[in-house]
């Protein structure tokens, strides 16, 4: 049943052209058409104003005032560059969070992706039942960012949490992961690193675009099967490497439920777990100081942007797209 | 949030092939659409009309507070037994698990929406009223409104903030360390009582840890109440108006007597102490079985006993007990921009003055402060745990001293950086000497 169902690539080929053709033309739509679509659009962009974009130029002014979210909007106190001064000068708790971050993004997205991608391959043959393992891998990912989740993380990976059960079975002594400062933030990467469904959909998505005559044209030509994944699969997956890269890594950023879950919204022990979301929450909301808050925000913000712009910049040195007129 | 585009660029390209003068026209009013809308929402939640002055209108009032389902369900019964009393007055009533509430409470207020009456805690009654947030009762005490002639002075005076009485004690309570009882008559160990020395608290924890196997107190290094007890009985305390009422040497007195329990293995592990630290009480380790001793609240204990099938004690912290105070466990606040602040006050003063509203309500959030009600109510208790604890704080009540000032504004974060520093020395990551002067330092920056 999976070989019937297997596309053929190069039937689809043509087909996608002339949808980019059509889509090209927006001037070809007609009047009342564009009109029903603005209307259609409008819940979609009045919530874009009121939800996003007013309370994000909002924070932005706050985010040059004195400002606690108790007092009233107009009683904020501008004082200029003092939020972004202080953060990068004198708050140690500010540039520790910025390493947690760091840490947990540099190690737990490239394994993520390495792990989506590896399953990818392993499910993208086709044998019995492959089916419902791709369901199950793909399980943990629908549960996303889900507090239910992290409280059974925190009590799998407790003292005497069933992780540690199992380790005393091979005669190993265990720890208690997430209560010990040298181990809490390797505990969240692995549970990241495990809802790797969504990017491995991704990748069997792509790998199923890979035309199978390259690698019958290789194997004729006597290439094997690593060379095989290094010279036709790698390649022409890059644009897909792309995108869940830049995807996981803003991701990565924003991991902010477990770490909250896992620490009592403290960032404890010892702020081995104080993500950069979590500190930026705690010191809006508990600490009570939004305007430096916000500010944390947009640095934030501008971060993931150059991170993003420097992935993009990179991007033309290693990603191929195989209709390379089409760009 | 995905960076995904915003439809309307796919617009332009359209609009320069063809004059649509109607699109553009359409464009442009969506777009004044969508910029006025928030603004027309927001002039909306600040409209401030003058209540009527006709005493029988109707009013509703907005009444939020934390709790269970336990605690909803004897607030909801009092409201409605005010309601029948006042048929004009009705409630509009929100509450939820403590865990959000403040972030909640802080967001309403942010947007000019705080409820007329809320229920908050000492750790943020001072910053609430710092920023005008609350009516200051202090003319209705006057006046006799709201009666606070039955309440221990003390008592209503934990809500004064700058000279103004920002919230009235909803209740009172005070630090208790709660013990496995049966724990220590299995073992023949005798149980600990009010006026040990922390020494022999100490002493005492380890004995329990060498013949029972349980470590025989939690580490409370952390726990900024213990502390602050601790700190009254070296004369200091942990505020002295806008300062720090200690200084770093204090810190690394208390963090070197804990160290010197956890060497003597009187305590868990740092891993387990961190546990303990949570402010979740079913993972207080006196009901978990890690720890034979727990430094709560008072009237936590019934909320300990459903947590474990283990016979509770509960004594005052060690030294001498006059270092405790009659503590508001929390307090009402009326919003100072409420429309229907005399009502709100009412309702205050019938919630603590009302014979059968403080019986509806019973122990729930401490110990009646109407002193009167507070024998009324322990006359007709049936819990045992509730009647320990209100006969240990009947005890006590007597050897109480003077209330400390309320917790500043900053006290919050004074909290997490102790937990912070303590953890620190726990884990052997400081001496109680840095661990000291990291803490004092950041306290400084803080409350500044």
């Amino acid at each position: 049943m999976a070989l019937t169902t297997a596309p053929d690539p190069t039937r689809r080929g043509p087909g996608t052209d002339r949808a980019h053709a059509e889509k090209r033309g927006p001037g070809r739509i007609r009047h009342s058409e564009g009109l029903a679509g603005y209307v259609f659009l409008s819940p979609w962009l009045i919530g874009l104003m009121g939800i996003t974009a007013v309370p994000m130029l909002l924070s932005l002014y706050l985010s040059f005032t004195n400002y606690d979210i108790l007092t009233p909007f107009s009683e904020a106190q501008w004082v200029g560059l003092a939020n972004y001064e202080r953060m990068f000068t004198a708050d140690p708790s500010y540039w520790h969070s910025v390493r947690v971050t760091l840490t947990f993004a540099l190690i737990a997205v490239p394994l993520k992706l390495a792990a989506a991608l590896g399953v990818a391959l392993l499910l993208n043959r086709a044998w019995r039942g492959v089916g419902l393992f791709r369901g199950l891998f793909y399980l943990p990912s629908l549960l996303g960012g889900s507090v239910a989740l992290a409280i059974v993380w925190v009590n799998m990976f407790n003292r005497d949490g069933a992780f540690n059960s199992l380790l005393s079975l091979f005669g190993i002594e265990g720890k208690p992961w997430v209560n010990d400062p040298d181990w809490a933030l390797q505990t969240l990467m692995v549970l990241a690193i495990w809802q790797f469904g969504a990017p491995m959909v991704i990748f069997l998505a792509g790998l199923k675009q890979v035309p199978t005559e390259l690698y019958e044209a290789a194997s004729v030509d006597g290439a094997g099967r690593f060379s095989q994944f290094r010279n036709i699969t790698l390649p022409m997956l890059s644009p897909v490497i792309f995108f869940n890269l830049v995807l996981e890594t803003i991701n990565g950023f924003q991991g902010f439920t477990a770490a909250f879950v896992l620490s009592n919204g403290t960032g404890g022990p010892v702020d081995s777990t104080l993500m950069y979301t979590l500190n930026l929450y705690i010191t809006g909301f508990t600490d009570l100081e939004m305007g430096y808050a916000s500010a944390m925000a947009w640095v934030f913000l501008l971060a993931i942007a150059v991170i993003t712009a420097i992935f993009f910049s990179t991007g033309r040195f290693w990603v191929h797209y195989s209709d390379g007129e089409d760009r | 949030m995905h960076p995904a585009m915003p439809p309307t660029t796919g617009a332009p390209a359209g609009r320069a092939r063809r004059t649509a003068v109607p699109r553009r026209r359409l464009l442009r009013g969506l777009l004044a659409v969508t910029v006025a809308a928030p603004l027309m929402f927001g002039a909306a939640a600040c409209g401030d009309d003058e209540s009527a002055a006709d005493p029988n209108a109707p009013i509703k009032l907005s009444i939020f507070w934390w709790g269970a389902d336990a605690r909803a369900k004897l607030t909801e019964d009092a409201l409605a037994l005010y309601t029948k009393k006042n048929p004009n007055v009705t409630f509009e009533k929100t509450w939820q698990a403590n865990q959000g509430y403040f972030d909640k409470l802080a967001t309403l207020t942010a947007g000019g929406n705080p409820p007329d009456l809320f229920q908050i805690d000492d750790n943020y009654l001072s910053e609430y009223a710092a920023r005008n947030t609350t009516l200051d009762l202090t003319p209705y005490q006057e006046s006799g409104k709201l009666d606070t002639s039955k309440f221990p002075k003390s008592l209503w005076q934990y809500g004064v903030v700058d000279g103004k009485l920002a919230g009235l004690a909803a209740g009172e309570n005070t630090q208790g360390l709660v013990y496995n009882k049966t724990l220590l008559i299995k073992n023949n160990l005798p149980e600990p009582t009010t006026g040990m020395t922390w020494e022999q608290h100490i002493a005492w924890a380890e004995e329990v840890a060498k013949k029972t196997g349980v470590p025989g107190t939690q580490d409370p290094s952390a726990d900024y109440k213990a502390f602050w007890v601790w700190l009254r009985q070296q004369g200091k305390d942990l505020y002295k108006g806008k300062e720090l009422g200690f200084g770093a040497e204090d810190v690394a007195k208390w963090f070197e007597l804990w160290k010197g329990a956890r060497d003597r293995k009187a305590t868990p592990t740092a891993d387990v102490i961190h546990e303990g630290n949570s402010s979740d009480i079913s993972k207080q380790l006196v009901v978990t079985g890690k720890s034979a001793t727990s430094w709560v609240w008072a009237n936590q204990m019934p909320d300990l006993k459903k947590n474990t099938k283990d016979e509770l004690g509960v004594i005052a912290y060690p030294g001498d007990p006059s270092a405790q105070w009659a503590r508001a466990s929390m307090y009402w606040s009326v919003f100072k921009g409420s429309k229907h602040k005399d009502v709100a006050v009412d309702v205050i003063n019938f919630l603590n003055n009302d014979t059968e509203a403080v019986k509806l309500l019973g122990t729930d959030r401490g110990l009646p402060s109407n002193l009167d009600l507070r024998r009324v109510v322990s006359d007709d208790t049936t819990d045992p745990a509730m009647k320990q604890s209100i006969a240990v704080e009947a005890e006590l009540t007597e050897k109480f001293g003077e209330s400390p000032q309320v917790p500043i504004k900053g006290h919050s974060k004074v909290k997490s950086e102790l937990i912070k520093a303590a953890e620190n020395a726990q884990y052997g990551r400081a001496t109680p000497a840095q661990a000291a002067a990291q803490f004092v330092e950041a306290c400084k920056a803080a409350i500044a």
